[in-house]
């Protein structure tokens, strides 16, 4: 994957400063921080209760942060509401209605997004060819595979085209002919310029990301583009190394 | 807030309504509790728990045996309010009280038929099962009517002359019949009313919370205050729709008049939503589980309706922090109206009190509602 860096575009299109954010006992975040250019998928990378989901939420403006601060394209995402018109997420959970069908589901997020009808249904019919969707725009989000939801769940975030897109975790639970089909759908909205967020477990996705931040009890380990971290880290005598690999080692060396 | 945002402002509330009509449609759960519990409840209410009392189980213990008695027997038996369950001597009335056979029991002494041929007074006596006051009441009253009917026909014309020169007549207004769908109707419909709104939304916005919604929701231009109208307005709708099934059934079926102004029972009913879908709006921002919301929602919205609303017991004779509580429950002043508006034909100028006192609950409810109902999800 080609190596893109935050600083060479300008101004970043997501900055995550020093995020610090405790649940009870357990410190989701403790300092997290990161930027993200225009055009470039970041990775947010890391075992379950790293403190991903809780990162994805804080840049939506969805938590209240104990310190630290977000800013999406300049802009507190917990204050401005303007931030909304140019931010898409796909939550980790299943976030669509299941009693609406893949048409309405769409139609619904277009509405909200107060999208032109004929712009909402030229976005619609592309997103739909894209995600292999259209055969089944009747069909139920509750009758769908776990693929098509994941799909479906990702075009109604993209539908406004948003500048800023956060995804937890879009492909946990999601085929390996999906997951491709997702992630070559999402380098081609990034390929336009969109800054990309993603959070996954699965430490063989990180090498489809520009950048990988491998992330542990709230802190971030290591960051770079991924064929470099892989470099560095054979270098430093681990030969023909895997993330996972890579991840274990770090996770060690931190504790 | 310009003409171009407030449009954007109204076509995501239409969204959210929209796409909340969906729901609604395809649940049947919902459109039942909405249109068939009115009507199973009106049933239930205006025929199964009526408190016009017919047939009343009587037992007759006649140690007179007599034509007399025989007669006086079939006066209560022949009225339609009592039925002869039972002919015990007197010793067998005691047990038949008991195992609940009969309310009433009439013990006709000896020598009953000879004190009237001689024109003495003849003495009947009456007991009553009083451990339900109404019962007894209402038993007393219609024993009473007979007995003096029964007095008449044995007195013949003589007994104009035993009149007392003053004669004092009840004279009932709005409900003379005293028919319990008459006063029944319109605190029902409060109680229906407030069990749907409050249920309905707080089931609607838990919902969106359990099953992960809310984020994606938070997290589109969509406004706090556009996701709640919008989520309101159809049940709102789905509200008035149910007041008007539950006036029109009760002028169909239990013949309640309609002596006021419908647009003004809408208006009650309008504002009295608001008030009940705040309410609901409320428990689901708090609890943000359909379960609880459930469960918070029915004890809520149905106890004060029932108990404190006036629906079945007179706010007049509860005790003062009861009286003081009540205040506090639009259905109070929902029932009240629409007494009102159904059976004297009032309007704005007498009822703008339960009117005002329901706006202010609303405002109050939908304004702490709407400031709990935080965009956050942590």
């Amino acid at each position: 994957m080609q190596e893109r860096s935050s600083s060479a575009a300008g101004q970043p299109a997501i900055v995550a400063r020093d995020l610090r954010r405790r649940f009870g006992a357990v410190q989701a975040l403790d300092g997290l921080g990161f930027t993200v250019a225009r055009g470039e998928l970041y990775g947010l990378v890391g075992p379950d209760g790293a403190g991903k989901t809780t990162a994805i939420r804080a840049l939506a403006g969805l938590i209240d942060l104990d310190g630290g601060e977000a800013r999406i394209l300049g802009l507190d995402p917990a204050r401005d509401g303007a931030v909304r018109e140019r931010l898409g997420l796909m939550p980790q959970q299943y976030s669509l209605y299941r009693d609406l069908t893949v048409g309405e589901n769409l139609r619904f997020f277009g509405r909200l997004a107060t999208l032109p009808a004929a712009r909402y249904r030229e976005r619609a019919a592309r997103l739909l060819a894209l995600t292999r969707l259209a055969p089944f725009v009747d069909r139920r989000a509750d009758q769908l595979s776990g693929g098509m939801y994941k799909k479906l769940a990702l075009s109604c975030a993209l539908l406004t085209e948003p500048e800023v897109l956060l995804l937890d975790e879009p492909t946990n639970g999601v085929d390996p002919v999906s997951r491709r089909e997702l992630w070559a759908l999402l380098h081609e909205f990034v390929d336009g310029g969109m800054a990309v967020v993603i959070s996954t477990p699965y430490m063989d996705e990180a090498e489809r990301c520009h950048r990988v931040g491998l992330v542990h009890h709230g802190r971030l380990l290591l960051e770079g583009p991924p064929g470099r971290l892989l470099a560095d880290f054979e270098r430093a005598g681990h030969a023909r190394p895997t993330f996972e690999e890579l991840f274990i080692d770090s996770i060690g060396r931190a504790a | 807030m310009t003409g171009s945002r407030l449009l954007r402002s109204l076509l995501r509330i239409g969204a959210m309504a929209g796409k909340e009509a969906i729901h609604v449609r395809r649940d049947p759960r919902t459109l039942g509790l909405a249109l068939v519990m009115p009507v199973v409840m009106l049933f239930l209410f205006g025929y199964g728990v009526s408190s016009d009392l017919d047939h009343i189980p009587l037992v007759f213990a006649d140690q007179d045996q007599s034509e007399a008695s025989r007669a006086l027997a079939r006066a209560f038996d022949g009225s339609g309010e009592f039925t002869v369950v039972g002919r015990p001597a007197p010793e067998g009335v005691e047990a038949l009280f008991r195992g609940g056979v009969a309310v009433a029991a009439l013990v006709v002494p000896r020598g009953y038929q000879r004190d009237l041929l001689l024109g003495k007074r003849a003495e009947v006596q009456l007991m009553l099962d009083g451990a339900d006051p109404v019962v007894g009441n209402q038993v007393l009253a219609k024993a009473d009517a007979i007995a003096r009917v029964e007095s008449q026909r044995l007195a013949g014309a003589a007994f104009a002359r035993l009149q007392p020169p003053l004669q004092v007549k009840v004279w009932t207004r709005y409900n003379p019949e005293g028919r319990s769908a008459l006063y029944m109707v319109p605190g029902l419909s409060a109680f229906l009313l407030a069990i749907t709104a409050v249920m309905l939304t707080a089931l609607a916005i838990a919902g969106e919370w359990e099953r992960g919604s809310m984020e994606q929701l938070f997290a589109s231009p969509v406004g706090r205050l556009e996701i709640v109208l919008g989520k309101l307005l159809p049940y709102l709708v789905l509200g008035l729709l149910e007041l008007l099934l539950v006036v029109a059934f009760g002028a169909l079926v239990f013949d309640v008049p309609i002596r006021g102004s419908l647009p003004l029972i809408m208006l009650f009913g309008l504002v009295f939503m608001a008030g009940m879908l705040g309410q609901g709006l409320f428990i689901s921002v708090v609890a943000k589980n359909q379960l609880v919301a459930t469960q918070a929602g029915a004890l809520s919205a149905m106890l004060p309706a029932i108990i404190l609303s006036g629906m079945i017991f007179p706010i007049e004779n509860m005790p003062l922090p009861l009286r003081t509580i009540s205040r506090l429950i639009p259905s109070r002043y929902l029932v009240h109206g629409l007494r009102g508006i159904l059976l004297k034909g009032n309007g704005l100028d007498v009822l703008w009190p339960d009117l005002l006192a329901m706006a202010l609950f609303a405002v109050a409810i939908l304004g702490l509602a709407t400031a709990r109902f935080k965009r956050r999800v942590a």
